[in-house]
């Protein structure tokens, strides 16, 4: 018993004692939970020998995090999947701004922050898939579209606590407008074939199950479908197709979202995370990306993956993609009042 | 008049103890509503106005479906198992306790997964029986099919409190009601189910706590509960303060609920005869076996076997990818932490229970009920708390936030009361005149413990280690703010894959916890079936 107390003690105090600071090292939170960065990480430890450290929660919570470790925060770098959170970040002052321009080097001059408080690693497209049975790819033209009644009964999306349809909701209020977007959104609720409910996955498995034609998703989802091992999610995959909306001439191209990066305001690894960020912008790092996640790289010299390039190219969104951010609150509050769950 | 003098100073210490004690298992609450002091209002006001009432509207309805399946699904077999003998009783005694190994947000991923139109069922129905499909092919993401998702889960909370409450109720009160001419439907309805009123409740309150702090599974299946609200401050309007105020809304609400509870018990507060008589047991005609085998087959075939053997036919699927020196090193990160916190855990509530019979003190009591009401904030909001609480701090936070330390005081905060619910039931069984008696003899509080208390108390202090055990096994939101760098959970990576929808990966992840809990639950079961054989004799 007493041997017990005393092992019982020791694991207490030892459990209270801060990680060993190492100064080869590099501290990450992360919302990104996908195995493709894993693999990233063990590549770059390979190649450096700077032992990579992760924290995975959500955006939100390691925000708070950040903001209430302030000085004190071990994080170098946070990585997350909605250009929207990153902006916030850079509101808070939790970030510093990049005076290293050579980590823009690899990267399309689009994507990038006017104000260096963040570098893209990945984007991805919001599409609208269709059903391939019941409907013809000439009946799709844009988002705004979504809100003409064909589509009463007709259209499926996830529910506005994501955070990619919150992007979408802000990318049309910078670009039509508070008043407008209302009206959209209050037409989209009125054509749902159901609640607002699942995955972006669920989304298009509605659709060969035949509760509803079209509905709004990220791109690479269809890429996952298609390269499940499972045969009926690839045959789900397969009912449908990618439609890019906004492509017309005078039109401003779909709406895109980035999965990016930032360095923290007190960052202790500095150097070590430039490092990181460099090598995954890095061809290399870029490929192992677009191949496993069915994501677009940022790197104009790296093409996207296989399946990815059968829904040919598209015109992207040239909005700022800080305005993601800042029209976040205005969007959530067109959601609400709109009654789209 | 000397003997008396020294037990008040000895109490008055020990009364400090526990205030000690219960200011820092709700400390992190002081801290969350004092962060929502003086906050702008206008977000409040906003969901308020818009929100609200649809989400209160929707919890209000899935904790009634919840409930009602789980009582369904847990009280009549409990009675019938108390009261029949058949043959599979004692298998289906243990099978009805397990589907507490899998955690509520496996059991709704599981399900959806199943159930989904690229599921194993509508796909076997499409390929043999097309005709049938077309019946079968529905939009399952409803709030219906969610409470009884849950309620399988969750169900073994009253079946548990039911065996244990019936076995205790006994065959005097029931031999009695049965001379006087009720029937056994009668007697289960007028005498059984009043006189268990106390436990059921008690096993309805973790239910319905568990549902209030669902937010994963909810929100997958379209849901808006308050705990929904609190989020979608938080995570959509960036206003954490709103959350707090919000939680700290849903805490007292939760906390005026399990008052009133206790004001209407205490009415009704008797103290029965222990059971003295071994219950007798009916062998039941063909047809009530029937119905028995049905009504205890449901929710074990519905609540683990089915999500088992799904499970298990994803581990097999994917077994050449599965990274087993990853399995054997999160089994080990989660053992330890859910050892250590339940060992605390149990430590603290048996010294509350101990003081709480041998003292009678107002102050005592109350500080016994507010540690267990942190369970009525939902993982995420605790995790919040304490970060909040320990960035008020000046000195270097990053000590803390993020070590094992404030990890395994966020298990503790929010699972005192799960260790404390089986510790109070059998503490409060045992008559004063134990105690009494021994002071009489002059044996010291820790004699009295050593020699009475502990030796009397110990099924139901090994219980409370073995559910507190489970349940931290399970534990998600916490762990996923609150884990140090490079440290995952069972239940962190299971949640990883689920979301990400690769459910057959995720699978051995799941599985090793249900197999943890599994195992667990049957020693807990062997002590529970201990403890009903004891006061049967």
């Amino acid at each position: 018993m007493k041997n017990f107390i005393y092992i019982f003690s020791a694991l207490l105090i030892t459990s209270c004692m801060p990680n060993k600071k190492n100064s080869n090292e590099i501290n990450i939170y992360s919302q990104r939970h996908y195995n493709v960065d894993e693999i990233q990480y063990k590549n770059f430890e390979k190649l450096t020998g700077i032992k990579v450290n992760v924290t995975k929660a959500n955006a939100d919570e390691l925000i708070q995090r950040m903001k209430n470790e302030g000085d004190n925060s071990p994080a170098d770098l946070f990585i997350t999947v909605d250009v929207g959170k990153l902006w916030q970040g850079g509101d808070m002052g939790l970030f510093q701004k990049f005076d290293n321009e050579s980590v823009f080097e690899n990267i399309d001059s689009q994507l990038l922050d006017n104000n260096s408080y963040w570098v893209p690693v990945t984007y991805r497209s919001r599409v609208i898939v269709y059903s391939n049975e019941r409907v013809k790819k000439e009946e799709l033209s844009t988002y705004e579209d979504l809100s003409n009644e064909k589509w009463k009964g007709r259209l499926l999306v996830r529910s506005s606590s994501n955070a990619y349809n919150q992007a979408l909701m802000s990318s049309l209020v910078e670009n039509l407008g508070s008043e407008n977007t209302s009206r959209w959104s209050e037409g989209v609720v009125a054509n749902f074939a159901r609640d607002p409910k699942g995955s972006d996955r669920d989304q298009v498995k509605a659709i060969a199950a035949g509760q509803g034609d079209i509905a709004i998703v990220n791109s690479y989802y269809i890429g996952l479908l298609l390269s499940s091992l499972k045969e009926e999610e690839i045959k789900a995959g397969k009912a449908v197709s990618v439609f890019f909306p906004n492509q017309g001439e005078n039109q401003r191209g779909a709406h895109i979202n980035i999965s990016g990066l930032a360095l923290t305001k007190n960052a202790p690894n500095r150097d070590n995370a430039i490092q990181l960020i460099k090598y995954l912008t890095s061809i290399q790092a870029q490929e192992t990306y677009v191949k496993n996640s069915f994501e677009y790289s940022v790197n104009p010299d790296v093409s996207p993956d296989e399946i990815v390039q059968s829904w040919g190219e598209f015109k992207k969104d040239p909005v700022d993609l800080n305005s993601l951010g800042t029209n976040r609150n205005e969007a959530i509050r067109i959601f609400d009042k709109t009654g789209w769950k | 008049m000397e003997i008396k003098k020294i037990k008040q100073t000895n109490s008055r210490k020990f009364i400090f103890s526990t205030v000690i004690f219960s200011i820092i298992v709700v400390l992190p609450i002081v801290a969350l509503i004092f962060s929502t002091i003086n906050i702008d209002t206008s977000n409040f006001k906003y969901l308020w106005n818009n929100l609200l009432l649809d989400y209160s509207f929707d919890t209000v309805y899935l904790v009634l479906i919840t409930s009602f399946f789980s009582l369904i699904f847990g009280v009549f077999p409990a009675w019938y198992i108390s009261t029949n003998n058949f043959r599979g009783k004692n298998i289906y005694d243990v099978l009805l306790y397990l589907p507490l190994a899998i955690p509520v947000y496996i059991m709704a991923f599981t399900y959806s997964d199943i159930l989904s139109y690229t599921g194993p069922m509508q796909s076997f129905l499409r390929n043999y029986f097309p005709e049938l499909a077309v019946f079968f092919n529905q939009d399952y993401l409803q709030i219906e099919i969610l409470g009884i998702i849950m309620a399988l889960a969750l169900y073994p909370y009253i079946y548990t409190a039911c065996r244990l409450s019936f076995s205790l109720v006994g065959s005097n009160y029931i031999d009695l009601s049965r001379s006087l001419g009720m029937s056994r439907t009668k007697t289960f309805y007028k005498i059984v189910i009043p006189l268990s009123r106390v436990s059921i409740f008690s096993g309805l309150f973790l239910v319905i706590m568990e549902v209030l702090n669902e937010y994963g599974a909810v929100k997958y299946f379209g849901v808006n509960t308050f705990t929904s609200g609190i989020f979608r401050s938080w995570y959509s309007m960036q206003d954490v303060e709103t959350a707090s105020l919000l939680a700290v809304f849903l805490f007292f609400i939760v906390v005026l609920f399990f008052s009133l509870e206790r004001f209407f018990n205490l009415r009704y507060n008797f103290h029965y005869k222990p059971n003295t008589k071994k219950f007798k047991t009916e062998s039941p005609s063909n047809i009530k076996k029937i119905i028995i085998h049905f009504t205890c087959m449901l929710p074990v075939l519905l609540g683990f076997i089915i999500p088992i053997l799904f499970i298990i036919g994803n581990v097999i699927y994917e077994f050449e990818r599965i990274d087993f020196y990853k399995v054997i090193n999160l089994t080990s990160n989660t053992f330890i932490v859910s050892l250590i916190a339940s060992s605390i855990i149990i430590v603290i509530a048996v010294y509350f229970q101990f003081l709480k019979r041998i003292i009678k003190n107002k102050t005592l009591t109350v500080f016994n009920e507010a540690i267990s009401l942190t369970y009525a904030l939902p993982g995420a909001v605790i995790g919040l708390s304490l970060i909040i609480l320990f960035s008020s701090f000046s000195f270097k936070t990053e000590v803390l936030i993020g070590s094992f330390a404030v990890l395994i005081y966020a298990y503790v905060m929010r699972y005192m009361a799960v260790g404390i619910s089986p510790l109070k039931s059998s503490f409060e069984k045992h008559p004063a005149s134990y105690d009494d008696t021994a002071v009489n003899l002059g044996m010291s509080p820790l004699k009295l413990f050593k020699s009475i208390h502990l030796p009397i108390n110990k099924s139901a202090i090994a219980i409370a280690f073995l559910i507190t055990f489970v349940d931290i096994i399970k534990e998600l939101p916490i762990t996923l703010i609150l884990r140090p760098f490079n440290f995952d959970t069972l239940a962190v990576q299971t949640y990883e894959y689920a979301i990400e929808e690769m459910i057959p990966k995720s699978s051995i992840y799941s599985l090793t916890i249900v197999m943890m809990g599994v195992i667990l639950l049957i020693f807990l079961k062997k002590i529970i079936n201990k403890e009903i054989d004891v006061s049967k004799s």
